[in-house]
This record gives C-alpha cells, sequence and structure tokens, in this order.
C-alpha cells in the first residue's frame, strides 16, 4: 500500500487553529516594527499565508510566524513602501498607538528614529528585541532564532543599547 | 565571585526565574551590577516605549481570516475567490446552519435511487474535515427550527452472527483484517445499520422567526428556497468491534458503508448552499470551507472537534484519505472513499497502525 502525504500544494489542515491561536501575536510583532496596525495586519496576512503552504511544524508555527513577521515588515520599512510622514502621522493617532506611558518618555519623531535604526541593526538582534517585547519568552526567542538560549538576552540587551545611542544622538543634536 | 553577563542580567529583568540562584544573589549584593541592571531597565523601557503599540488588541481575527481564506482560494486550486463577507457576525444563528451540515455527516449514507425532482448534491468522493468547536458539536440545536426535518429508516446498530450474515444483509463486502495489531486479540462483534434518509424542509417563516429571537435579521431568502427540500441518504454499513479488555473503548473498529448522498429539490442545491453562508451565523472559516470542497460537489464534510483532533492527509491504496489522531495522542482513525463506499479504521492505536492496517484490508 502507499501511504503518503498530501500531493498537491494543499493549505495545511491544523491553518485555521494556528490562525486563531497566534494572528493577534503576529499582528503586534509587526506593529512594533512599523507602527501601524494596517500595515501590521498586511505583514500577517502574508505571513500566515507562506504558513498556510508550508509544513512547518505546528509547535513551532508560533516562532516561525514571529521572525517572519519581524523579517516581512523590516523589509517593508527599508523598501520605502510606506506612507507618508503626514499620513503615518494620522495613522498613529487614529491607532492610539500611543500609550500614556510612551507619551510622557518618546516623541513621534523619536519613533521613527527608533524605526530606522531598528532596521539597520544586524538582523538577529532587531527580530531578538521586537520578539521579546512581544512577549515571546527567552526560550521561545531562542528556539526561533537558533540561539543558545543563554545568547538571548546579550543579544536583546544590544539592541537595546544601540537603539539607545541612537535616540541619544538624536536628542543631543537638537 | 565573578559578575554575571550583561546577558544574564538582561534576562534578569524579564524572567528571574531562569536565572541561576547564585547569580541572583551575587547581583543583589554587588553594587556594579545593581548599577548596570538599572541602566538595562532604563534602555529596556525606553525601547519598549519607543515601540509600543496596541499590537493585536481587539483586531477582528474572524474578518483577517476570512480575507486570507480569499487569498488561499484566489492562489490556491483554481477556485474562483470567495466573496469578502462583510459585517462582525457571531450569533446564535451559527449553530442552526453548522448544524445543517452537521446533519449532513451524522446521517452520511446512500442512496442508491434519486427520484427525478430531486438534484444530486454530492456523492462521496472524497472526504475533508471541518474544524468545529467540540462546543458547536455537543450544542447542535434542533433543526426544526428552520423548518421539518424527516427521518426514515433505521441507523440504530444490531449484531449479527458473523461475517456472512453481515454481508447478506447489508449487501456490502465485510472487510477482512489480515493482521491484527498488538494488543488486539480475538474475533470481533459484527454489527450492521440499516438505510437511513433525512429530509430537511426550509420554512422561511420559521428560519426568520428563529433569527428574531436571536436578535438577528434574516437575509433575504432567494426565490424558490422557502418550501425547498435538502435530503440526505446514508447506510447500510458494517463495523466490526474488538472489544478491549482494559478501557471503555473498543481497541478497534473496522466500519464500512455505502457512502452519503445528499439531494435537494425545488432549488439547485448551489442556492440553498449560499444561501447558508449568507446567513449572519456562520464562522467565516466554516464558510470559506465550505466553498471549496463544495466546488466540484463530491466532497463530503466530516466536522471535526478542532480542539481534539488533529487531522491530516494520506493515501490507502493510492486513494486519497484522512487520518485523525486525537490530540492525546491515544486514539487514531483513518477515513476513506472508494467507488462509492466509505470505509474507516479506528482505534486505540497510533496514525502509523490504522493505516498499516487500512493498507491490509481485504
Amino acid at each position: 500500500m502507499a501511504v503518503s502525504g498530501s500531493a498537491r500544494g494543499a493549505v495545511r489542515a491544523d491553518l485555521d487553529e494556528i490562525f486563531r491561536r497566534d494572528y493577534e501575536l503576529v499582528v503586534g510583532v509587526a506593529a512594533r516594527v512599523l507602527g501601524s496596525r494596517d500595515q501590521a495586519e498586511d505583514v500577517a496576512q502574508d505571513v500566515f499565508l507562506s504558513l498556510g503552504r508550508s509544513s512547518v511544524p505546528a509547535g513551532e508555527a508560533r516562532g516561525w510566524l514571529s521572525v517572519a513577521a519581524v523579517h516581512t515588515a523590516l523589509n517593508l520599512l527599508r523598501s520605502g513602501r510606506r506612507r507618508t510622514s503626514r499620513e503615518e502621522t494620522a495613522a498613529v493617532a487614529a491607532d492610539t498607538l500611543v500609550s500614556d506611558v510612551a507619551e510622557a518618555v518618546v516623541t513621534l519623531e523619536e519613533r521613527s528614529h527608533v524605526r530606522a535604526a531598528l532596521a539597520r541593526l544586524p538582523r538577529k538582534q532587531a527580530v531578538a528585541l521586537v520578539l521579546r517585547h512581544s512577549g515571546l519568552s527567552y526560550a521561545e526567542v531562542a528556539a526561533a532564532l537558533d540561539l543558545s538560549p543563554g545568547s538571548v538576552g546579550t543579544t536583546v540587551r544590544r539592541a537595546e543599547s544601540a537603539l539607545r545611542k541612537e535616540l541619544n544622538r538624536h536628542a543631543s543634536s537638537h | 565571585m565573578r559578575h554575571p553577563t550583561e546577558g544574564v542580567l538582561r534576562r534578569l529583568l524579564d524572567e528571574p526565574a531562569g536565572v541561576a540562584d547564585s547569580d541572583r544573589q551575587h547581583v543583589v549584593g554587588c553594587p556594579e551590577c545593581l548599577a548596570g541592571l538599572a541602566a538595562m531597565r532604563a534602555d529596556a523601557a525606553l525601547v519598549e516605549a519607543a515601540m509600543a503599540t496596541d499590537g493585536g488588541a481587539d483586531v477582528d481575527v474572524a474578518a483577517a481570516w476570512q480575507r486570507l481564506s480569499t487569498a488561499l482560494a484566489a492562489t490556491g486550486s483554481g477556485h474562483a475567490a470567495a466573496p469578502r463577507r462583510a459585517g462582525r457576525s457571531r450569533g446564535l444563528l451559527r449553530r442552526p446552519v453548522v448544524a445543517a451540515f452537521a446533519v449532513a455527516v451524522v446521517l452520511t449514507g446512500a442512496g442508491t435511487a434519486a427520484a427525478n425532482d430531486w438534484f444530486q448534491i454530492f456523492a462521496t468522493e472524497q472526504i475533508t474535515p471541518v474544524s468545529i468547536s467540540t462546543a458547536d458539536l455537543i450544542a447542535l440545536p434542533d433543526l426544526s427550527a428552520y423548518g421539518d426535518v424527516v427521518v426514515t429508516g433505521d441507523a440504530e446498530p444490531h449484531e449479527v452472527a458473523d461475517a456472512a450474515a453481515a454481508a447478506a444483509e447489508t449487501g456490502l463486502d465485510v472487510p477482512e483484517v489480515t493482521t491484527l495489531p498488538q494488543g488486539v486479540t480475538g474475533e470481533p462483534v459484527y454489527q450492521v445499520s440499516g438505510e437511513v434518509s433525512a429530509t430537511f424542509t426550509f420554512s422561511a417563516e420559521r428560519a426568520a422567526e428563529a433569527a428574531a429571537e436571536a436578535g438577528e435579521t434574516l437575509p433575504p431568502v432567494p426565490p424558490g428556497l422557502d418550501g425547498s427540500q435538502v435530503r440526505l441518504n446514508a447506510g447500510p454499513g458494517i463495523a466490526l468491534i474488538w472489544s478491549s479488555q482494559a478501557a471503555d473503548v473498543p481497541a478497534l473498529i473496522v466500519g464500512r458503508a455505502v457512502a452519503p448522498t445528499a439531494f435537494s429539490s425545488g432549488v439547485p442545491y448551489e442556492t440553498i448552499r449560499d444561501y447558508l453562508l449568507s446567513l449572519p451565523g456562520l464562522p467565516d472559516d466554516v464558510a470559506a470551507q465550505l466553498r471549496t470542497f463544495t466546488a466540484d460537489g463530491s466532497t463530503l464534510p466530516l466536522p471535526v472537534p478542532a480542539d481534539e483532533v488533529t487531522t491530516s492527509p494520506a493515501e490507502v491504496d493510492g486513494l486519497p484519505a484522512t487520518v485523525l489522531v486525537s490530540r492525546d495522542q491515544t486514539m487514531a482513525a483513518v477515513v476513506w472513499v472508494d467507488d462509492g463506499v466509505v470505509t474507516a479504521v479506528a482505534g486505540a492505536l497510533d496514525a502509523d497502525e490504522v493505516l498499516s492496517i487500512a493498507g491490509d484490508l481485504r
């Protein structure tokens, strides 16, 4: 007898379940990079579309999706296919992205500096940083990026340090 | 003692439990490390604030899923993209609609003759799993809220003496298991059930009342739908059951039945289906799946409780099959259709074992 997997490029059967479980997370991950909910949802669509055609094990889907979301969002940042700053300002206002705490310490301009700096970081640092701030555990970040759990803290720390310097540089140049 | 690395200090901020006790004890008593920790905390907070977002909070997951389903359909096997559904939905109406399809499964069966005024909806050639949460299956309401349901025939299984008696009563080839899996012994019990038919007559008036009770408005009923019928035929079927000494569940079941067929009268099936799909209660994901697998009219939806069972495609003797495995890995089943006859092998086994038995069936 023949036993084999599906021959045609079918959509994986557990996509629905994974989507319901992780969609919110993936949008959150992309939104941290892009600062726009709408764009983040576009990125999430792309990423889940890829997952649907893939055979990534279900247990690894969360990490895979998160990493893919950061890469896709960073690529979007770099490609310049972004809204003009005026549109972005409106979008930020509309999305009420700015929490009370953030409002106190970080201006809109600083946010855009951080995004630009994020896009310039080594990819691994940028991904580790965004994943960590999106709520993934050190173990999850380590598994997703093929890092040792011990080096996740170091990688995240380096990224944060680089971003803070970037912010300070802009602050002192004013 | 030497100072913990920066990476360890950083983790201390997020996951203190992930840091060794010795490192934690050191940091508490080390002004240098405490200063480093404070600087890290400030940087982390600054970056957190700079990247702050309401993120995925209160995203419309159902609408997003619908969008993805449409994209998958458009990029997939050539099916026309499903129209984008408007609105947010979710009401009490969802269950009856799901129930209409669940009935199609519960009463899976075969009809031999279709009367002239019945259009064939599907003759099963393939089975596709549809994920539905267990709650939906348990809470299936009475379809009579949406019309009349008449069931004829007797689906109640009864025991017969042996394979010859089962074959004589059902007209089916009785499956023969050549090699029993380890731990399964003895002779099976043979059960047979007869042919069953269920006819559902849609009532626009009743559906409108049910919708009103649920606080929803019934979408306009297409001309001719009111009073039209869907008939589902199932059976006859045979089951071979090997009992298990330990548990309540049988060790192995091999079942075979004439595969289900469905017919509609009055209006084309597409009209009924599209109307059901337009009802506000139908979950977007289920709707998308229904659209796809009814495209060629040969595939039977098999709702599986997504929170308890995972499904995957496989092949049995060159035919497409569906493998179902319980999440706790204690039960597995494989089901496939061959020339209008559906066969299933299930038991307290793993996927490889049920596939092996399936492939060796005679």
